[in-house]
């Protein structure tokens, strides 16, 4: 478990580090250090395929998007931010992480979860037997996201 | 086991909070996608998370691949938008897109 907690603490710091850094490049790499150790997570909790996409995927093909993306759009003056809002930033995280402890306790006994019974059968079975029409969803997704990739960078007829 | 689901929903919660609070307050549209990416993390952890507490981690870890799947191409088609965006206006200010030209 404490294993578990400083990997959770790590994720946060990761992820405060790339909403607040200058930098789009310290961003982009803080997030993918972040996904590593949800990737890690993952795999402490016995969930070794979700964290090898994790890994594989999110830690490196977005992030590769990512840098590809900043690369294309580089700029002399970059965006400016609005100071107070990283210098007030930590004062709500703080007010947030409070309410957040108080709460959740009492909110997650009238949520209602997953059953918790034990399950048979190996992850195959679970993935291509009971979750057979999330895949046929997921081949769509991944058709959709082709398709509108093409035509975001479909190149302009003559006549236009 | 109910206060180590606790401790992980209370952690992806912070996330949402960290992801929520940068869309609400930054302006370059890349930073924006990337406040995005940190929710998704929340969701993934507490989808995950659920499933190893109730000790049903095979379909929690379906759910998360389905998940990830789905945010990849959401990641491919944003990112190819952000290009083309940068393309007309010539910069990735957020506040340079209200502007509507006929």
């Amino acid at each position: 478990m404490i294993w578990h907690i400083l990997l959770l603490s790590g994720l946060v710091i990761f992820s405060i580090l790339a909403i607040l850094s200058k930098d789009l490049i310290k961003s982009a790499i803080s997030l993918a250090v972040a996904s590593l150790l949800l990737g890690i997570l993952f795999f402490q909790m016995q969930a070794p395929y979700a964290g090898v996409f994790e890994i594989s995927v999110v830690a490196g093909l977005i992030t590769v998007l990512f840098m590809l993306t900043i690369a294309l759009t580089k700029t002399e003056g970059d965006v400016r931010e609005s100071k107070p809002a990283r210098i007030i930033f930590p004062l709500f995280f703080v007010a947030f992480i409070l309410i957040d402890f108080f709460v959740m306790k009492g909110l997650l006994q009238k949520v209602p979860a997953l059953p918790g019974a034990a399950e048979l059968g190996t992850f195959g079975d679970v993935l291509w037997k009971q979750r057979t029409f999330d895949l046929v969803g997921q081949l769509a997704v991944i058709l959709a996201g082709v398709f509108a990739v093409l035509a975001l960078f479909r190149k302009r007829d003559k006549d236009e | 086991m109910n206060s180590a689901w606790f401790v992980y929903m209370a952690f992806a919660a912070g996330l949402l909070f960290v992801g929520v609070y940068c869309l609400l307050t930054m302006k370059n549209v890349i930073k924006l996608f990337i406040g995005i990416e940190v929710i998704s993390k929340g969701l993934s952890l507490g989808l995950l998370a659920t499933g190893f507490v109730k000790k049903n981690t095979l379909l929690a870890q379906s759910l998360v691949i389905t998940f990830i799947v789905v945010e990849v191409c959401l990641v491919a088609t944003a990112l190819a938008l952000i290009i083309n965006i940068y393309r007309h206006t010539k910069s990735l200010d957020v506040r340079k897109l209200t502007k509507l030209k006929g």
